[in-house]
């Protein structure tokens, strides 16, 4: 593809660009589903109704409106907090990296508060007792038992919130980060081939996709080999 | 032995040297049987010993890979016509009942009867309603299965074959599923069954059932049939040492 | 930095004003997408390798690559090819709306194929050894047995994606369509109100949110009638 010349750097460091979102969210989506679940799982009647609100409001809401409401609106927050102390700052530009990261973190945050949750749930009360009639401490029950039972049950839908996560980078740009959609835009208004550089950004995508869904399917092996043993 | 003086020289299950492997195991190992129209065949085994197999062979749940099958004259081979028409005649009984759960009673009986045997569903509800009085429940006929217990929806799934009027029903396991308590209302239809005439294989562990019922006892260990006989020679003089273990096991509590 | 409510009154009328356009793509693409998604089980479950073939990767494609990717492909994409503007599919691909309810429908199906598919193999096989013996052909067990239950099994993993595409509805703002969203952001851009703005229509896609919950919650409580004790 001649077009391409040129571009291809250009959608390298783009790509690098939607890597290094996706790590900074999905550091970010584990702790924020980790806090959700926490807080739903806790006695406080107040920190399940927040975890509650947290969850239905981010699944409720389309992610263009998250990202579009944290970066204008983060940006105003900041503007007028900065004019407490200085009076001349007209505006404090918010980075898109970061608006648009933590958006996308607490919107599939929202799902896996609900993943982690259902893992803790999920454990098999059997197991616990078992353990505990057998002298296990609490944390030797909880390293030992309940651990690695969340941790079967919780991957497969955590490997859904990872592609969740690396898809919704695309939304980025809405906001000017430069990541391979924009780099897409660019190339367009040189070269007039929107078809060609848009599917270059599908391939990326798909790269990114299949890398994950390998990654997954490689531990959910690794994890279940007790199971399949079994049989 | 009543059922003997209407069995007719041509056997309705004939089975030669009939193999089924499951990848590498073999589950049946040269199989020859013969049942004949009113016999009642009782067939024991530990399990893994390839009974349920065997008889999910005879109308074709599953394929033998060697060996023939004929079912009342029809063979079964990849043929559909035959493999439809066999399964018209045989009715099977599962240990997990299998009613559809989205059907009520009524409709789990005459749904074959419109769909394959093309009863009007006025015909096909009277029917229906014959069967479920045999087996003593016509007044469940408008609930779902899950709001019947065990024992009446075994009774249910023994009406619905009944409903296709089959000449052979095949029972894998019937009352295996089942609470203590639930097991003798199945075992009294069965019983039912089998004094009518119907010609019936059974794979059960409920060995009061198979001497009282059975004209024949087969037991079977590892895909072969080791032993059968009459249920007094069966269980009264076991000659093969596997079935002299076998039946040690299961009669010594 | 203040909550100016007034605004939120002026506006919110305004932003209503493309309830239509976005129900029309929610409607017409969920309806559309759910004919392709039939299509494509029906062809996974084939068991023919060339029919089943295509529509995996089909479903690999659409479900690896963004939305967003997907919608510009397709509106801003297609247009580069002379055989597009000429063929008859023009009249719909021309026209912003036409291309996202394309772009909406392709990606619903490939989801909810999947969804489909995890309901039919959740069927209970002795249910369907149960249709063999009393000599129902394939085409009766898959109408009478395998329909009625996948349905049933795949109807709140279907409830997700009618919700997922929802609030993917909003994309269509992103190719200059005026949907709830898209009105939403030119008042923001006119305003620099994007609290106000953007929080009552996160309010509103709640809304909706919560009534297609409830619709079907109905639904699902219907099908699953016969699976309760007490009928």
């Amino acid at each position: 593809m001649e077009v391409l010349t040129g571009w291809w750097d250009d959608y390298f460091w783009g790509a690098v660009i939607v890597a290094k979102v996706f790590i900074a969210s999905l550091s970010l989506m584990i702790l924020f589903g980790l806090i959700g679940a926490g807080a739903k799982l806790s006695n406080s009647r107040v920190a399940q109704k927040i975890a509650g609100a947290y969850t239905v409001i981010f699944r409720g809401t389309p992610e263009i409106l998250v990202i579009l409401l944290l970066y204008f609106g983060s940006a105003i927050l900041l503007t007028s907090i900065a004019q407490i102390f200085n009076p001349e700052i007209k505006f404090v530009d918010v980075p898109p990296f970061w608006a648009g990261t933590i958006a996308i973190s607490i919107i599939v945050g929202s799902y896996a508060t609900e993943t982690f949750r259902g893992a803790f749930l999920g454990v098999n009360p059997g197991s616990i007792e078992a353990a505990r009639a057998l002298g296990m401490s609490t944390l030797q029950t909880f390293i030992y038992i309940r651990i690695p039972e969340m941790w079967r049950i919780a991957l497969p839908p955590f490997g859904n919130h990872m592609l969740s996560l690396i898809k919704d980078t695309a939304l980025i740009s809405i906001i000017g980060l430069n990541e391979t959609l924009f780099v897409a835009k660019q190339a367009i208004t040189v070269t007039g081939k929107p078809f060609t550089m848009y599917i270059v950004v599908g391939a990326i995508y798909l790269g990114f996709s299949s890398v994950i869904t390998l990654a997954v399917m490689a531990i959910e092996k690794f994890g279940n080999r007790t199971t399949i043993d079994a049989k | 032995m009543d059922s003997m003086t209407d069995t007719e020289t041509r056997p309705l299950i004939k089975m030669i040297k009939v193999n089924k492997f499951f990848g590498p195991f073999q589950a049946l190992k040269n199989i020859d049987l013969e049942v004949y129209k009113g016999e009642k065949i009782v067939i024991c085994g530990p399990s893994g010993s390839g009974k349920s197999t065997l008889i999910r062979c005879i109308n074709r749940l599953e394929e033998h890979n060697d060996g023939n099958i004929i079912i009342d004259g029809i063979e079964l081979t990849d043929k559909v016509e035959d493999i439809d028409a066999v399964r018209r005649e045989v009715g099977m009984v599962f240990q997990s009942f299998n009613l559809f759960p989205h059907m009520t009673i009524a409709k789990n009986l005459m749904i074959a009867q419109q769909l394959v045997r093309k009863t009007p569903k006025a015909k096909a509800r009277e029917i229906a309603m014959l069967y479920l009085e045999r087996v003593k429940i016509p007044e469940q006929a408008d609930k779902y299965p899950i709001q019947l217990s065990g024992g009446q929806q075994q009774r249910v799934a023994i009406a619905r074959a009944l409903c296709m009027r089959p000449e052979i029903i095949l029972f894998d396991e019937p009352t295996s599923a089942l609470d203590p308590e639930m097991i003798n209302e199945v075992l009294d239809v069965m019983i039912d069954l089998a004094r009518d005439g119907m010609t019936m294989v059974c794979v059960t562990h409920e060995m009061g059932f198979a001497r009282s019922v059975a004209d024949r006892v087969i037991f079977m260990d590892a895909g072969e049939i080791v032993e059968q006989a009459e249920p007094a020679e069966f269980f009264d003089n076991p000659e093969n040492e596997r079935t002299k273990v076998f039946l040690n096991q299961i009669l010594s509590h | 930095m203040s909550f100016d409510l007034s605004l939120i009154l002026e506006s919110l009328p305004l932003m209503l004003a493309g309830i239509g356009i976005t129900l029309k793509l929610l409607l017409v693409s969920g309806f559309l997408g759910l004919i392709l998604a039939v299509a494509l089980l029906l062809m996974r479950i084939s068991g023919k390798f060339y029919l089943d073939w295509p529509a995996q990767a089909y479903i690999y494609v659409f479900r690896g690559t963004p939305i967003l990717v997907q919608i510009f492909i397709i509106y801003y994409g297609l247009p580069q090819f002379e055989a597009v503007r000429d063929s008859i599919f023009w009249h719909i691909l021309r026209e912003p709306t036409g291309c996202a309810i394309v772009a909406l429908t392709l990606n619903t199906g490939a989801y909810v194929s999947e969804i489909l598919r995890g309901g039919v193999l959740g069927v209970d096989r002795g249910l369907l050894e149960a249709g063999s013996a009393l000599g129902m052909s394939a085409r009766h067990k898959f109408v009478y047995i395998t329909t009625p239950i996948a349905t049933r099994l795949s109807l709140p993993a279907y409830s997700n994606d009618v919700i997922s595409l929802l609030k993917s509805t909003a994309l269509a703002s992103t190719i200059t369509i005026a949907d709830m969203t898209g009105i939403a952001r030119t008042i923001v851009a006119d305003t620099y109100a994007p609290y106000e703005i953007f929080i009552s229509l996160a309010i509103v896609y709640m809304i909706f949110t919560l009534g297609l919950q409830k619709l079907f919650g109905v639904i699902e409580r219907y099908l699953g009638r016969y699976t309760r004790r007490d009928g």
